[in-house]
């Protein structure tokens, strides 16, 4: 999109100078409302127990699920409780599931003594073929067996499954189903082509420097230094850039101050605090000229239960000296012109591509919105805050944009719901390895990815 | 030479620099004037790449120029990126030379861009701390309309930080000209008895010696934010003869800065244990003794507070500057009391005195310090 437009001014400056060049203003972001105020924690306290979670959870989408299974299997299907089955009767059960994994890293068995047991070291993948699936309710739970993928589902997801309790007391599942999308968002998108620039695991502070010549050129190209007057037009369009995650890359993470003895590290600083300071550079440089919304991710300094906190602002004494930064949550949620948009840093697909065997990070991005909820394993393999009113992860709206940073490789999809909505899925990679950012054209739902190289020692072929 | 480079450093728009590098290498290459010029080249378009369209930004040396443009479906841009007379074997250099100099302009780096952005408008230090308290943000980053009202807000809180630092200057000004301890003393007899005490000092020297009892008394009192403006108030008051008599020019940047130093020590009060404040206090004594450490001591402890007690310090730091206008009938009646402390010649002896006391007293609470520090 950006390449038709700037097509014909393209040789513009191999020219010898011209008169004043013009300047373009960036287009004004006029409909921008911050929604994740759910995922801001006021004031935490962690004396709660994690069952909540689950119950608010349960009961949060059981009557969504009781009217698909309604439309599903017909409207005179028996609801039933799991106390309340009966052998051989054909109903139909809303529950939480939960996976016996034998590969699941369970802190209890590391620190038990009678094991003598080395930690697990971590695993790609955690599944095994001798997973179970047990649904839970409020009170009892049950094993499943039937037409039902053992392998593709993960812990904490609601559904409801349809079929007969057996003599030895497992439920033979005929057919399950999950919450489907949410009802959707009124479509107030702009009428003129405008864009919001993804980009997550700029990963500042690795040893390796390859990438910051192309995270250099990003900054160049947002900001409106490169390119020729046509791309320069069209980068004025760009209205707002969402950095999702990963800002610092894993190497900042060494604690050597917990290893080493303290006259060791008494001098030496943490890799973050060189990394911030990059990073602080860097959003200086494009807050001058767009506003940006960073998201913290898993290496970055925040807390590490989701919802992540925003980022502090005195980390970044230069950059947040500017109104265009705004500094968020992770998940983050947000209206841009008539846009919704939400989306995460990646951590909660990448835990369910640990314990489930779909491979693909759109899959799993399309999988999550199916179930109604961000992230489904939260409190059983990732850290999550011990909610107790309300689960804020339950997908109540459909948004147009739904995103996830910090994957492998750049994915987009539109997907078309059966109640008209639309969804804009996209996986964000990680630029500090592939280079590449997302585009997204607000007017048609579009994305096309953008990616950056320099020349190396090697030459290009 | 990077165009970026060249942009910063002739002052011109990016595009021009572009240009510019251009035209240089069309001009020697016609001369043929045989050094070589080795160009990189930028070159932006569309490649289709694992099924997607997609958009491209290299730099390319000049060989491989026509290379990548033969990839690219549909170009959407080429200039010239950079010049060099070597070849060069990797981006590095490039990146490093746009690094340095955007480091060295990094209050600017949109200034020669071909993109402006209305709504990136630098927000005041004291409007940072208030705007997650209001949130108000989106809202200001919105247009120019709105940065018009941000700027006329600014100002006004903008100017106590600023005069706070004037007036350290101010006040070590005042300090080579004449008795700033007295003031210094008078001003910290004023905050400590201004809770508990009315509000006259008539003993400023023998209160010295009962301050350090009051800072503790006073921790424990827990000072509340509304006496603290008071505090300034009274200050100010007593500050302002005592500056008066010191230098007058100088006066409304120490009364600004007092406030601020003492809402600051009064903070350290409140937040600070005893022994803490004690050492507050004594590094206050210090600062007026040694003024290069003092003033970095100084700054430390005021951003350390700012950062903190910024939205608390807001409120009380516009009040001093609306109470200026007050406090100038106060004035000459405390002058009449401040005329005798200030004229100690005779209390000379004493004064000495007390520094030595107070010297001794500051390196013990050094060594305190210092064994607080690495214990």
């Amino acid at each position: 999109m950006f390449s038709e437009q700037a097509a014909p001014t393209a040789q513009g400056l191999l020219a010898p100078p011209s008169a004043e060049p013009p300047t373009f203003p960036r287009v004004p972001v006029s409909g921008y409302s911050d929604c994740s105020q759910p995922f801001q924690l006021g004031e935490r306290s962690f004396s709660r127990q994690y069952a909540h979670i689950y119950a608010v959870r349960l009961a949060g989408m059981r009557p969504g699920l009781e009217r698909r299974a309604r439309s599903r299997w017909g409207s005179d299907i028996a609801l039933r409780k799991l106390s309340e089955l009966q052998a051989g009767e054909k109903c139909c059960v809303v529950g939480t599931l939960f996976k016996a994994m034998q590969l699941q890293p369970s802190i209890l068995q590391e620190i038990s003594e009678e094991h003598n047991l080395v930690p697990q070291p971590p695993l790609p993948k955690y599944i095994q073929p001798s997973d179970e699936l047990i649904l839970e309710d409020e009170l009892q739970r049950i094993k499943l067996e039937g037409a039902i993928d053992v392998q593709r589902l993960v812990t904490g997801t609601i559904l409801a499954v349809y079929g007969s309790e057996q003599d030895d007391g497992r439920f033979l599942v005929e057919d399950h189903c999950f919450a489907d999308l949410p009802p959707p968002l009124p479509w107030n998108g702009p009428s003129s082509d405008r864009f919001v620039l993804l980009a997550s695991g700029l990963g500042l502070g690795s040893v390796s420097g390859e990438a910051l010549l192309s995270t250099q050129l990003l900054v160049d190209v947002v900001t409106g230094q490169l390119g020729a007057e046509g791309e320069q037009s069209c980068a004025a369009h760009i209205a707002r850039v969402i950095l999702a995650g990963n800002l610092l890359s894993q190497n900042t993470q060494s604690r050597d101050t917990i290893n080493k003895a303290k006259y060791l590290t008494k001098k030496t600083q943490a890799a973050s605090v060189e990394a911030v300071k990059m990073l602080d550079e860097i959003l200086l440089q494009l807050c001058t000229s767009v506003p940006v919304d960073v998201m913290p991710g898993e290496f970055d300094p925040t807390n590490y239960t989701l919802p992540q906190q925003p980022l502090h602002r005195c980390m970044l004494p230069l950059a947040s000296a500017y109104a265009t930064l705004r500094l968020v949550t992770n998940p983050y949620q947000a209206n841009l012109d008539g846009v919704r948009f939400l989306g995460t840093s990646g951590q909660n697909i990448s835990d369910i591509f640990k314990y489930s065997s779909m491979d693909d990070y759109l899959e799993i991005l399309e999988w999550t919105l199916l179930a109604g909820h961000i992230s489904p394993t939260a409190p059983d393999t990732l850290g999550c805050y011990p909610f107790y009113k309300s689960d804020p992860f339950i997908l109540t709206e459909c948004p147009h944009v739904y995103f996830c940073g910090n994957a492998p490789h750049f994915q987009s999809k539109l997907l078309q719901g059966k109640e008209g909505q639309r969804v804009l899925l996209v996986t964000v990679p990680d630029f500090s390895a592939t280079q590449t950012a997302c585009l997204v054209n607000l007017r048609d739902l579009t994305c096309q990815p953008i990616t950056f190289s320099g020349f190396g020692a090697d030459s290009e072929d | 030479v990077t165009y970026k480079w060249l942009s910063y450093t002739l002052g011109v728009h990016v595009n021009q620099a572009k240009q510019m590098l251009y035209d240089y290498v069309e001009r020697k290459r016609k001369e043929n004037s045989g050094a070589q010029l080795h160009v990189t080249y930028l070159v932006a378009g569309n490649l289709l790449q694992n099924g997607h369209v997609c958009h491209k930004v290299a730099v390319v040396r000049e060989d491989k120029l026509e290379a990548m443009k033969s990839k690219l479906s549909t170009i959407a841009s080429v200039h010239v990126y950079s010049i060099q007379k070597a070849l060069l074997k990797d981006s590095s250099p490039l990146y490093n030379t746009d690094y340095d100099i955007v480091k060295t302009n990094l209050q600017h780096c949109s200034k020669f861009s071909a993109i402006r952005c209305a709504a990136a408008v630098p927000r005041t230090p004291p409007d940072a701390p208030r705007a997650p308290a209001s949130a108000q943000s989106p809202q200001r980053q919105r247009d120019a309309g709105a940065a018009g009202v941000v700027n006329g807000h600014g100002p006004p809180a903008a100017k106590p930080p600023p005069q706070q630092h004037k007036g350290i200057m101010g006040m070590f000004a005042a300090k080579a000209a004449s008795k700033p301890q007295d003031t210094h003393k008078e001003a910290k007899a004023e905050a400590k008895e201004a809770p508990g005490v009315s509000a006259a000092s008539s003993k400023p020297p023998t209160k010295n010696n009962i301050m350090n009892n009051f800072f503790g008394k006073a921790a424990m009192n827990k000072l509340k934010v509304n006496s603290v403006p008071e505090q300034p108030k009274e200050e100010k008051e007593v500050v302002k003869p005592s500056v008066a008599v010191a230098e007058p020019e100088s006066s409304p940047n120490t009364v600004a800065e007092k406030p601020g130093k003492k809402t600051e020590s009064a903070r350290i009060q409140q937040k600070d244990k005893k022994s803490k404040t004690k050492r507050a206090d004594r590094s206050d004594d210090e600062e007026e003794r040694d003024p290069e450490n003092v003033k970095k001591k100084r700054k430390r402890i005021k951003q350390l507070q700012s950062d903190s007690s910024d939205e608390e310090d807001v409120p009380p730091s516009p009040t001093p500057e609306e109470e200026r206008a007050p406090s100038p009938p106060p004035v000459p009646a405390l002058k009449t009391e401040l005329e005798p402390a200030s004229t100690e010649g005779s209390a000379g002896g004493r004064k000495r005195k007390r520094k030595r006391v107070l010297k001794s007293k500051m390196f013990i609470d050094e060594e305190e310090g210092c064994m607080g520090k690495t214990g």
